[in-house]
Protein backbone atom coordinates (compact mmCIF):
# COMPACT_ATOMS: atom_id res chain seq x y z
CA UNK A 1 0.00 0.00 0.00
CA UNK A 2 0.45 3.74 -0.76
CA UNK A 3 3.25 4.46 2.11
CA UNK A 4 2.70 1.15 3.69
CA UNK A 5 -0.18 2.82 5.77
CA UNK A 6 -1.48 -0.43 6.46
CA UNK A 7 1.73 -1.26 8.36
CA UNK A 8 1.00 0.93 10.99
CA UNK A 9 -0.77 0.38 14.35
CA UNK A 10 -4.37 0.34 13.40
CA UNK A 11 -5.52 2.42 16.46
CA UNK A 12 -2.49 4.56 16.48
CA UNK A 13 -3.72 8.10 15.65
CA UNK A 14 -2.51 9.27 12.19
CA UNK A 15 -4.10 12.36 10.84
CA UNK A 16 -5.41 15.36 12.81
CA UNK A 17 -6.80 18.68 11.21
CA UNK A 18 -8.09 22.25 12.41
CA UNK A 19 -11.45 21.51 11.94
CA UNK A 20 -11.62 18.88 14.47
CA UNK A 21 -11.16 15.34 13.04
CA UNK A 22 -8.88 12.73 14.83
CA UNK A 23 -8.17 10.06 12.15
CA UNK A 24 -6.30 6.44 13.55
CA UNK A 25 -3.83 4.75 10.62
CA UNK A 26 -6.78 2.18 10.44
CA UNK A 27 -9.74 4.62 9.54
CA UNK A 28 -7.66 6.29 7.21
CA UNK A 29 -7.30 3.38 5.35
CA UNK A 30 -10.50 2.67 5.34
CA UNK A 31 -11.22 6.66 3.85
CA UNK A 32 -8.66 6.28 1.71
CA UNK A 33 -10.06 2.80 0.21
CA UNK A 34 -13.81 4.75 -0.05
CA UNK A 35 -12.48 8.06 -1.53
CA UNK A 36 -10.32 5.84 -4.46
CA UNK A 37 -13.42 3.56 -5.23
CA UNK A 38 -14.99 6.46 -6.23
CA UNK A 39 -12.48 7.27 -9.51
CA UNK A 40 -11.61 5.56 -12.11
CA UNK A 41 -7.59 3.89 -11.79
CA UNK A 42 -5.60 6.13 -14.76
CA UNK A 43 -7.83 9.14 -14.50
CA UNK A 44 -6.62 12.57 -14.28
CA UNK A 45 -7.67 14.53 -11.06
CA UNK A 46 -7.49 18.37 -10.18
CA UNK A 47 -7.36 18.22 -6.03
CA UNK A 48 -8.12 21.76 -4.81
CA UNK A 49 -5.64 21.27 -1.28
CA UNK A 50 -6.18 22.30 2.01
CA UNK A 51 -4.59 20.59 4.91
CA UNK A 52 -7.60 19.00 6.29
CA UNK A 53 -7.91 15.25 6.52
CA UNK A 54 -10.77 15.57 3.67
CA UNK A 55 -7.81 16.64 1.15
CA UNK A 56 -5.64 13.95 2.54
CA UNK A 57 -8.21 11.36 2.35
CA UNK A 58 -8.84 12.43 -1.28
CA UNK A 59 -4.51 12.46 -2.09
CA UNK A 60 -4.28 9.33 -0.58
CA UNK A 61 -6.79 7.36 -2.07
CA UNK A 62 -6.19 8.40 -5.41
CA UNK A 63 -3.11 7.54 -5.53
CA UNK A 64 -3.57 4.44 -3.73
CA UNK A 65 -6.17 3.58 -6.91
CA UNK A 66 -3.95 4.34 -9.21
CA UNK A 67 -5.21 7.60 -10.56
CA UNK A 68 -3.67 10.90 -10.81
CA UNK A 69 -3.89 13.67 -8.83
CA UNK A 70 -3.10 17.09 -9.85
CA UNK A 71 -1.88 19.17 -6.71
CA UNK A 72 -3.32 22.88 -6.23
CA UNK A 73 -3.98 25.40 -3.90
CA UNK A 74 -8.06 25.57 -3.06
CA UNK A 75 -6.89 29.02 -3.22
CA UNK A 76 -5.65 29.33 -7.01
CA UNK A 77 -6.56 32.17 -9.12
CA UNK A 78 -9.62 31.26 -10.90
CA UNK A 79 -8.09 32.19 -14.23
CA UNK A 80 -5.11 29.65 -14.03
CA UNK A 81 -7.47 27.12 -12.92
CA UNK A 82 -9.64 27.79 -15.59
CA UNK A 83 -6.34 27.55 -17.92
CA UNK A 84 -5.11 24.58 -16.10
CA UNK A 85 -9.18 23.19 -16.69
CA UNK A 86 -8.70 23.58 -20.44
CA UNK A 87 -5.31 22.53 -21.09
CA UNK A 88 -5.58 18.85 -18.92
CA UNK A 89 -9.14 18.59 -19.07
CA UNK A 90 -8.86 16.46 -15.87
CA UNK A 91 -12.14 13.70 -15.57
CA UNK A 92 -12.37 14.73 -11.49
CA UNK A 93 -11.88 17.26 -8.93
CA UNK A 94 -11.57 16.92 -5.79
CA UNK A 95 -12.58 20.46 -3.56
CA UNK A 96 -13.81 21.95 -0.49
CA UNK A 97 -17.41 21.70 -0.09
CA UNK A 98 -17.83 25.04 0.10
CA UNK A 99 -15.78 25.78 -3.26
CA UNK A 100 -18.34 23.72 -4.90
CA UNK A 101 -21.02 26.38 -5.87
CA UNK A 102 -18.50 27.84 -8.56
CA UNK A 103 -18.73 24.57 -11.09
CA UNK A 104 -21.64 23.28 -12.04
CA UNK A 105 -20.64 19.53 -13.01
CA UNK A 106 -21.74 16.37 -11.24
CA UNK A 107 -21.38 15.20 -7.62
CA UNK A 108 -20.91 11.94 -7.37
CA UNK A 109 -19.05 11.64 -3.43
CA UNK A 110 -18.22 13.62 -0.17
CA UNK A 111 -16.89 13.27 3.04
CA UNK A 112 -14.87 15.25 5.38
CA UNK A 113 -15.36 18.49 3.68
CA UNK A 114 -14.68 17.48 0.66
CA UNK A 115 -16.35 16.99 -2.72
CA UNK A 116 -15.69 14.69 -5.62
CA UNK A 117 -16.91 16.45 -9.15
CA UNK A 118 -17.06 14.79 -12.20
CA UNK A 119 -16.50 16.86 -15.55
CA UNK A 120 -17.47 14.27 -17.59
CA UNK A 121 -14.27 14.55 -19.51
CA UNK A 122 -12.79 12.21 -21.48
CA UNK A 123 -10.41 9.85 -19.40
CA UNK A 124 -7.28 9.57 -21.85
CA UNK A 125 -3.96 7.49 -21.79
CA UNK A 126 -1.40 8.63 -18.96
CA UNK A 127 2.03 7.32 -19.04
CA UNK A 128 2.08 4.30 -16.48
CA UNK A 129 4.55 5.19 -14.53
CA UNK A 130 2.97 8.93 -13.64
CA UNK A 131 2.02 9.22 -10.49
CA UNK A 132 1.36 12.68 -9.22
CA UNK A 133 1.60 16.22 -10.64
CA UNK A 134 2.75 19.25 -9.14
CA UNK A 135 3.27 22.76 -10.64
CA UNK A 136 6.31 24.33 -10.65
CA UNK A 137 6.51 25.67 -7.04
CA UNK A 138 6.23 29.09 -8.61
CA UNK A 139 3.05 31.49 -8.57
CA UNK A 140 3.44 33.40 -11.83
CA UNK A 141 0.29 31.49 -13.07
CA UNK A 142 2.51 28.97 -15.19
CA UNK A 143 0.73 26.06 -16.60
CA UNK A 144 3.59 24.02 -16.40
CA UNK A 145 3.61 20.74 -13.88
CA UNK A 146 6.08 18.72 -12.78
CA UNK A 147 5.50 14.99 -13.80
CA UNK A 148 6.27 12.16 -10.46
CA UNK A 149 6.69 8.67 -10.82
CA UNK A 150 5.73 5.90 -9.07
CA UNK A 151 8.12 5.42 -6.18
CA UNK A 152 9.07 9.32 -6.17
CA UNK A 153 7.23 10.28 -3.03
CA UNK A 154 7.62 7.28 -0.74
CA UNK A 155 11.49 6.82 -1.12
CA UNK A 156 11.80 10.48 -0.57
CA UNK A 157 9.40 10.18 2.51
CA UNK A 158 11.29 7.07 3.34
CA UNK A 159 14.69 8.85 3.10
CA UNK A 160 14.39 12.02 4.01
CA UNK A 161 13.03 10.00 7.61
CA UNK A 162 16.20 8.47 8.07
CA UNK A 163 18.17 11.38 7.47
CA UNK A 164 15.99 13.41 10.43
CA UNK A 165 15.84 9.92 13.00
CA UNK A 166 11.69 10.78 12.95
CA UNK A 167 10.11 8.17 14.80
CA UNK A 168 6.05 7.36 15.14
CA UNK A 169 6.39 9.45 18.54
CA UNK A 170 6.74 12.86 16.11
CA UNK A 171 3.87 14.90 15.92
CA UNK A 172 4.30 17.56 13.21
CA UNK A 173 2.93 20.29 13.08
CA UNK A 174 1.94 21.27 9.32
CA UNK A 175 1.19 24.71 8.37
CA UNK A 176 2.98 24.50 4.74
CA UNK A 177 0.55 23.12 2.30
CA UNK A 178 1.08 20.04 0.79
CA UNK A 179 0.57 21.11 -2.82
CA UNK A 180 3.79 22.47 -2.17
CA UNK A 181 6.30 19.81 -2.61
CA UNK A 182 8.05 20.65 0.86
CA UNK A 183 4.63 20.48 3.03
CA UNK A 184 3.67 17.15 1.30
CA UNK A 185 7.00 15.55 2.28
CA UNK A 186 6.79 16.99 5.47
CA UNK A 187 3.36 14.90 5.30
CA UNK A 188 4.23 12.36 3.59
CA UNK A 189 7.68 11.34 5.51
CA UNK A 190 5.87 11.09 8.69
CA UNK A 191 3.03 8.83 7.71
CA UNK A 192 5.56 6.47 6.91
CA UNK A 193 7.25 6.67 10.12
CA UNK A 194 3.32 6.36 11.54
CA UNK A 195 3.48 9.32 13.09
CA UNK A 196 0.56 11.64 14.46
CA UNK A 197 0.05 14.28 11.51
CA UNK A 198 -1.06 17.61 12.92
CA UNK A 199 -2.91 19.57 9.94
CA UNK A 200 -3.86 23.08 9.84
CA UNK A 201 -4.43 25.68 8.19
CA UNK A 202 -4.42 28.97 10.93
CA UNK A 203 -2.03 31.12 9.58
CA UNK A 204 1.14 31.79 11.54
CA UNK A 205 -0.02 35.11 12.88
CA UNK A 206 -3.14 33.86 14.50
CA UNK A 207 -3.38 33.02 18.25
CA UNK A 208 -5.07 29.57 17.04
CA UNK A 209 -1.88 27.96 15.30
CA UNK A 210 -0.17 28.80 18.67
CA UNK A 211 -3.08 27.67 20.90
CA UNK A 212 -2.91 24.38 18.01
CA UNK A 213 0.56 23.91 18.83
CA UNK A 214 0.92 23.75 22.50
CA UNK A 215 -2.74 21.96 22.89
CA UNK A 216 -2.09 19.10 20.31
CA UNK A 217 2.11 18.93 21.70
CA UNK A 218 3.90 19.53 17.99
CA UNK A 219 6.75 18.02 18.14
CA UNK A 220 8.57 19.87 14.75
CA UNK A 221 8.07 22.60 12.39
CA UNK A 222 9.03 22.71 8.95
CA UNK A 223 9.00 26.30 7.83
CA UNK A 224 10.25 28.80 5.06
CA UNK A 225 12.61 31.78 5.52
CA UNK A 226 9.08 34.02 5.99
CA UNK A 227 7.90 31.81 8.36
CA UNK A 228 10.84 32.31 10.63
CA UNK A 229 10.45 35.83 10.08
CA UNK A 230 6.89 36.15 11.86
CA UNK A 231 8.52 33.32 14.59
CA UNK A 232 11.08 35.86 15.15
CA UNK A 233 8.64 38.93 15.21
CA UNK A 234 6.35 36.98 17.59
CA UNK A 235 9.34 36.82 19.99
CA UNK A 236 8.73 32.59 19.57
CA UNK A 237 12.18 31.98 21.16
CA UNK A 238 10.45 33.66 24.99
CA UNK A 239 7.49 30.93 24.70
CA UNK A 240 7.58 28.01 26.43
CA UNK A 241 7.79 25.32 23.45
CA UNK A 242 8.74 22.49 25.60
CA UNK A 243 7.29 19.44 23.10
CA UNK A 244 8.95 21.16 20.18
CA UNK A 245 12.30 19.39 19.82
CA UNK A 246 13.33 20.01 15.74
CA UNK A 247 13.23 23.53 13.66
CA UNK A 248 13.48 22.38 10.30
CA UNK A 249 14.09 25.07 7.29
CA UNK A 250 13.53 24.43 3.40
CA UNK A 251 12.05 26.65 0.73
CA UNK A 252 14.28 29.49 0.13
CA UNK A 253 18.07 30.99 1.74
CA UNK A 254 17.55 32.48 5.11
CA UNK A 255 19.78 35.20 5.88
CA UNK A 256 22.82 34.43 8.01
CA UNK A 257 21.82 35.86 10.80
CA UNK A 258 18.49 33.99 10.90
CA UNK A 259 20.63 31.07 10.32
CA UNK A 260 22.77 31.74 13.31
CA UNK A 261 19.83 32.75 15.88
CA UNK A 262 17.94 29.80 14.96
CA UNK A 263 21.21 27.51 15.13
CA UNK A 264 21.83 29.37 18.45
CA UNK A 265 18.45 28.93 20.22
CA UNK A 266 18.67 25.87 19.10
CA UNK A 267 22.20 24.75 21.33
CA UNK A 268 20.73 26.89 24.10
CA UNK A 269 17.29 25.26 24.58
CA UNK A 270 18.51 21.63 23.52
CA UNK A 271 16.41 21.47 20.19
CA UNK A 272 17.43 20.01 16.85
CA UNK A 273 17.67 22.98 13.98
CA UNK A 274 17.94 21.29 10.69
CA UNK A 275 17.57 23.55 7.28
CA UNK A 276 17.45 21.47 4.00
CA UNK A 277 16.86 21.76 0.50
CA UNK A 278 14.98 20.60 -2.37
CA UNK A 279 12.86 21.30 -5.54
CA UNK A 280 9.91 20.38 -6.69
CA UNK A 281 11.86 18.01 -9.55
CA UNK A 282 12.94 16.21 -6.98
CA UNK A 283 10.12 15.41 -4.88
CA UNK A 284 11.11 17.90 -2.09
CA UNK A 285 14.29 17.17 -0.28
CA UNK A 286 17.99 16.54 -1.27
CA UNK A 287 19.95 17.36 1.29
CA UNK A 288 20.21 18.75 5.05
CA UNK A 289 22.53 19.84 7.42
CA UNK A 290 23.29 17.55 10.67
CA UNK A 291 21.86 19.52 13.57
CA UNK A 292 25.00 19.25 14.96
CA UNK A 293 26.29 21.38 12.32
CA UNK A 294 24.39 23.99 12.47
CA UNK A 295 26.56 26.23 14.91
CA UNK A 296 29.70 25.93 12.58
CA UNK A 297 28.14 25.69 9.05
CA UNK A 298 26.21 28.94 8.43
CA UNK A 299 24.36 29.12 5.64
CA UNK A 300 25.14 25.02 4.37
CA UNK A 301 22.39 22.64 2.76
CA UNK A 302 24.69 20.22 4.28
CA UNK A 303 24.75 16.73 2.39
CA UNK A 304 22.76 14.54 0.27
CA UNK A 305 19.88 12.60 2.42
CA UNK A 306 20.50 8.41 2.59
CA UNK A 307 20.18 7.05 -0.98
CA UNK A 308 20.88 10.23 -3.05
CA UNK A 309 24.17 12.11 -4.39
CA UNK A 310 25.11 15.90 -4.72
CA UNK A 311 27.70 16.99 -7.19
CA UNK A 312 29.46 20.03 -8.58
CA UNK A 313 29.54 20.06 -12.77
CA UNK A 314 31.11 22.98 -14.30
CA UNK A 315 29.92 25.17 -17.28
CA UNK A 316 30.59 22.37 -19.70
CA UNK A 317 28.51 19.87 -17.97
CA UNK A 318 31.96 18.11 -16.50
CA UNK A 319 32.24 16.88 -13.18
CA UNK A 320 33.77 18.75 -10.55
CA UNK A 321 36.55 16.07 -8.59
CA UNK A 322 38.31 17.96 -6.31
CA UNK A 323 36.80 18.03 -2.75
CA UNK A 324 36.48 21.92 -2.72
CA UNK A 325 34.86 23.12 -5.84
CA UNK A 326 32.27 25.85 -7.09
CA UNK A 327 29.94 25.03 -9.91
CA UNK A 328 26.13 24.14 -11.06
CA UNK A 329 24.52 22.01 -8.14
CA UNK A 330 23.17 18.76 -9.41
CA UNK A 331 22.04 15.93 -7.94
CA UNK A 332 21.45 12.19 -8.25
CA UNK A 333 18.30 9.80 -6.84
CA UNK A 334 15.03 7.63 -6.88
CA UNK A 335 13.08 10.93 -5.77
CA UNK A 336 14.03 12.82 -9.16
CA UNK A 337 11.36 12.92 -11.09
CA UNK A 338 10.30 12.16 -14.83
CA UNK A 339 10.02 15.60 -16.14
CA UNK A 340 7.92 18.92 -17.12
CA UNK A 341 4.34 19.13 -18.80
CA UNK A 342 2.85 21.63 -20.63
CA UNK A 343 0.06 19.91 -22.25
CA UNK A 344 -1.72 17.06 -21.73
CA UNK A 345 -0.26 15.37 -24.38
CA UNK A 346 3.21 15.30 -22.23
CA UNK A 347 1.18 13.33 -20.00
CA UNK A 348 2.32 10.07 -22.12
CA UNK A 349 6.07 11.25 -21.74
CA UNK A 350 8.41 8.84 -20.10
CA UNK A 351 11.26 9.74 -17.85
CA UNK A 352 13.30 12.51 -18.95
CA UNK A 353 15.23 13.01 -16.31
CA UNK A 354 16.68 9.78 -15.81
CA UNK A 355 17.34 10.12 -12.07
CA UNK A 356 19.99 13.13 -12.30
CA UNK A 357 18.59 16.66 -12.14
CA UNK A 358 20.19 19.86 -12.46
CA UNK A 359 19.21 22.57 -10.34
CA UNK A 360 20.16 25.77 -11.50
CA UNK A 361 21.56 26.61 -8.40
CA UNK A 362 25.53 27.75 -8.02
CA UNK A 363 26.93 25.89 -5.34
CA UNK A 364 30.05 25.37 -3.25
CA UNK A 365 31.40 22.60 -1.70
CA UNK A 366 33.72 22.97 1.58
CA UNK A 367 36.27 20.36 2.86
CA UNK A 368 33.55 18.41 5.23
CA UNK A 369 31.59 17.46 1.60
CA UNK A 370 29.09 20.32 3.07
CA UNK A 371 27.15 22.13 0.26
CA UNK A 372 26.29 26.29 0.30
CA UNK A 373 24.18 27.35 -2.34
CA UNK A 374 25.82 30.52 -3.38
CA UNK A 375 23.33 31.91 -6.61
CA UNK A 376 21.59 30.93 -9.45
CA UNK A 377 22.46 29.89 -13.09
CA UNK A 378 18.67 30.95 -14.37
CA UNK A 379 16.36 34.10 -14.46
CA UNK A 380 14.66 33.14 -11.54
CA UNK A 381 13.59 34.94 -8.28
CA UNK A 382 12.78 33.66 -4.70
CA UNK A 383 10.06 36.01 -3.28
CA UNK A 384 8.88 35.16 -0.44
CA UNK A 385 9.98 31.91 -1.22
CA UNK A 386 7.56 31.34 -3.92
CA UNK A 387 9.59 30.97 -7.13
CA UNK A 388 8.78 33.49 -9.93
CA UNK A 389 10.48 33.68 -13.55
CA UNK A 390 11.86 36.78 -14.63
CA UNK A 391 11.27 35.77 -18.43
CA UNK A 392 7.61 34.55 -18.13
CA UNK A 393 7.04 37.42 -15.82
CA UNK A 394 7.92 40.09 -18.58
CA UNK A 395 6.18 37.86 -21.16
CA UNK A 396 2.92 38.43 -19.33
CA UNK A 397 3.39 41.88 -18.87
CA UNK A 398 3.99 42.57 -22.78
CA UNK A 399 1.30 40.32 -24.09
CA UNK A 400 -1.02 42.35 -21.04
CA UNK A 401 -0.21 45.71 -22.29
CA UNK A 402 1.48 45.66 -25.62
CA UNK A 403 4.65 47.48 -23.78
CA UNK A 404 8.36 47.22 -23.54
CA UNK A 405 9.60 45.73 -20.54
CA UNK A 406 12.36 43.73 -18.63
CA UNK A 407 12.06 41.86 -15.24
CA UNK A 408 15.23 42.08 -13.22
CA UNK A 409 15.68 42.73 -9.36
CA UNK A 410 17.03 40.28 -6.02
CA UNK A 411 14.84 37.41 -3.92
CA UNK A 412 13.85 40.92 -1.85
CA UNK A 413 12.10 42.30 -4.31
CA UNK A 414 11.73 42.06 -8.44
CA UNK A 415 12.35 45.45 -10.34
CA UNK A 416 10.17 46.00 -13.36
CA UNK A 417 11.43 48.24 -16.24
CA UNK A 418 9.02 49.95 -18.47
CA UNK A 419 8.70 52.76 -20.75
CA UNK A 420 5.47 53.36 -20.90
CA UNK A 421 4.60 56.17 -18.03
CA UNK A 422 0.67 56.18 -17.67
CA UNK A 423 0.92 51.98 -17.24
CA UNK A 424 2.88 52.34 -14.02
CA UNK A 425 0.06 51.50 -11.29
CA UNK A 426 -1.87 49.04 -13.75
CA UNK A 427 1.66 47.15 -14.24
CA UNK A 428 2.37 46.60 -10.51
CA UNK A 429 -1.42 45.53 -9.49
CA UNK A 430 -1.59 43.09 -12.67
CA UNK A 431 1.76 41.41 -12.16
CA UNK A 432 0.76 41.21 -7.83
CA UNK A 433 -2.57 39.32 -9.11
CA UNK A 434 -0.78 36.91 -11.22
CA UNK A 435 1.88 36.08 -8.53
CA UNK A 436 -0.56 36.20 -5.99
CA UNK A 437 2.22 37.96 -4.14
CA UNK A 438 2.13 41.73 -2.05
CA UNK A 439 2.86 44.37 -4.42
CA UNK A 440 6.03 46.00 -1.90
CA UNK A 441 7.46 42.68 -3.64
CA UNK A 442 7.82 44.44 -6.92
CA UNK A 443 9.14 48.04 -7.77
CA UNK A 444 8.18 49.26 -11.28
CA UNK A 445 10.52 52.11 -13.14
CA UNK A 446 9.63 53.80 -15.90
CA UNK A 447 12.76 54.20 -17.95
CA UNK A 448 13.55 56.29 -21.05
CA UNK A 449 15.15 52.97 -22.41
CA UNK A 450 15.51 49.42 -21.42
CA UNK A 451 18.98 49.01 -22.39
CA UNK A 452 20.35 46.57 -24.82
CA UNK A 453 23.75 45.03 -25.99
CA UNK A 454 24.58 44.75 -29.59
CA UNK A 455 23.15 41.65 -30.35
CA UNK A 456 19.81 43.25 -28.83
CA UNK A 457 20.00 41.34 -25.29
CA UNK A 458 18.62 43.24 -21.95
CA UNK A 459 21.47 44.45 -19.84
CA UNK A 460 19.89 43.26 -16.77
CA UNK A 461 22.31 44.04 -14.08
CA UNK A 462 23.15 47.42 -15.91
CA UNK A 463 19.56 48.35 -15.56
CA UNK A 464 19.57 47.37 -11.88
CA UNK A 465 22.75 48.69 -11.09
CA UNK A 466 21.24 52.28 -12.92
CA UNK A 467 18.24 52.53 -11.79
CA UNK A 468 17.82 50.02 -8.45
CA UNK A 469 21.52 50.14 -6.73
CA UNK B 1 -1.84 64.16 10.39
CA UNK B 2 -3.33 62.93 13.39
CA UNK B 3 -3.22 59.69 14.91
CA UNK B 4 -6.36 58.36 12.98
CA UNK B 5 -5.13 59.70 9.68
CA UNK B 6 -2.17 57.73 9.67
CA UNK B 7 -3.59 54.86 11.26
CA UNK B 8 -5.93 54.52 8.23
CA UNK B 9 -3.21 55.18 5.83
CA UNK B 10 -1.47 52.12 7.01
CA UNK B 11 -4.51 50.28 6.63
CA UNK B 12 -5.00 51.98 3.16
CA UNK B 13 -1.92 51.46 1.80
CA UNK B 14 -1.59 47.43 3.10
CA UNK B 15 -4.37 45.71 2.57
CA UNK B 16 -4.93 47.70 -1.12
CA UNK B 17 -8.88 49.07 0.21
CA UNK B 18 -10.75 52.56 0.22
CA UNK B 19 -10.79 54.34 3.38
CA UNK B 20 -14.03 53.88 3.32
CA UNK B 21 -14.33 50.45 4.00
CA UNK B 22 -12.72 50.78 7.21
CA UNK B 23 -14.98 50.10 9.92
CA UNK B 24 -16.08 47.70 12.29
CA UNK B 25 -16.14 44.95 10.11
CA UNK B 26 -12.73 45.05 8.75
CA UNK B 27 -11.27 42.06 10.10
CA UNK B 28 -9.27 39.20 9.45
CA UNK B 29 -11.70 36.89 8.56
CA UNK B 30 -13.61 38.93 6.08
CA UNK B 31 -11.00 40.60 4.15
CA UNK B 32 -8.90 38.54 1.28
CA UNK B 33 -6.08 39.97 1.65
CA UNK B 34 -5.25 39.69 5.17
CA UNK B 35 -3.29 36.86 5.50
CA UNK B 36 0.40 36.32 7.69
CA UNK B 37 2.44 38.12 5.32
CA UNK B 38 0.04 41.65 5.28
CA UNK B 39 -0.82 40.86 8.94
CA UNK B 40 3.15 41.03 9.53
CA UNK B 41 3.76 43.71 7.55
CA UNK B 42 0.67 45.94 9.31
CA UNK B 43 2.60 45.21 13.05
CA UNK B 44 5.77 46.16 10.82
CA UNK B 45 4.07 49.62 9.95
CA UNK B 46 2.82 50.41 13.16
CA UNK B 47 5.49 49.73 15.43
CA UNK B 48 7.45 52.44 12.89
CA UNK B 49 4.97 54.53 12.37
CA UNK B 50 3.65 55.36 16.26
CA UNK B 51 7.35 54.22 17.36
CA UNK B 52 6.39 51.01 20.23
CA UNK B 53 6.71 47.97 20.44
CA UNK B 54 3.60 45.21 20.55
CA UNK B 55 3.81 42.51 22.68
CA UNK B 56 3.42 38.99 21.56
CA UNK B 57 -0.13 38.44 22.66
CA UNK B 58 -1.24 41.94 20.86
CA UNK B 59 0.52 40.97 17.88
CA UNK B 60 -1.69 37.90 18.12
CA UNK B 61 -4.80 39.23 18.82
CA UNK B 62 -4.44 42.26 16.49
CA UNK B 63 -7.38 40.87 14.16
CA UNK B 64 -9.08 43.93 12.92
CA UNK B 65 -9.65 47.64 11.89
CA UNK B 66 -11.41 48.53 15.47
CA UNK B 67 -10.03 46.35 17.85
CA UNK B 68 -6.29 47.25 16.76
CA UNK B 69 -7.49 50.81 18.23
CA UNK B 70 -8.09 49.32 21.55
CA UNK B 71 -5.11 47.77 21.42
CA UNK B 72 -3.11 50.75 20.34
CA UNK B 73 -4.15 52.83 23.12
CA UNK B 74 -2.79 50.08 25.91
CA UNK B 75 0.67 51.72 24.19
CA UNK B 76 -0.41 54.93 24.57
CA UNK B 77 -1.76 55.95 20.94
CA UNK B 78 -4.04 57.90 21.59
CA UNK B 79 -7.32 58.41 18.83
CA UNK B 80 -9.42 61.10 20.04
CA UNK B 81 -9.41 64.07 17.27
Amino acid sequence: MFLDLDKQKKDALALIDNEDNRITYGELVKLMNAVGEQVEPRSLIFMLCKNTVGSMAGYLGFIEHEAVPVMLNAKIDPDLLQNLLDLYTPAYIWMPVEEEEHFEYEKVFEIYGYVLLKTGNKIYSLNEQLQLCMTTSGSTGSPKLVRYKKGNLELNAKNVAIAFGWTEKERPICDLGMQYTMGLNVINTHLYVGATVLLTTYNLMSGEFWDYIKRERATNFTGVPFSYDIFYRLHFEQMDLPDLQTLSQGGGKLTDDRFIQLAEYAQKTGKRFIPSFGTTETSARMACLPAELACIKTGSIGRAIPGGELFLIDENGNVLTDPVAEGEMCYRGPNVTMGYAICKEDLKKGDEFHGVYRTGDLARRDEDGCYFVTGRLSRFLKLLSYRVSLDQSERLIQQEFNIECACAGTDKRMNIYITDERKKDEVLEFISKKTNLFKNQFKVFVVSEIFRNDSGKIQYKVLDSTYAG
Amino acid sequence: MNNREKYNEIFVSIFGVKEEQLDGTFNFNNIESWDSMTHLMLIGELEEIFDIMLETDDILHFGGYQNGMTILKKYGVDFAD
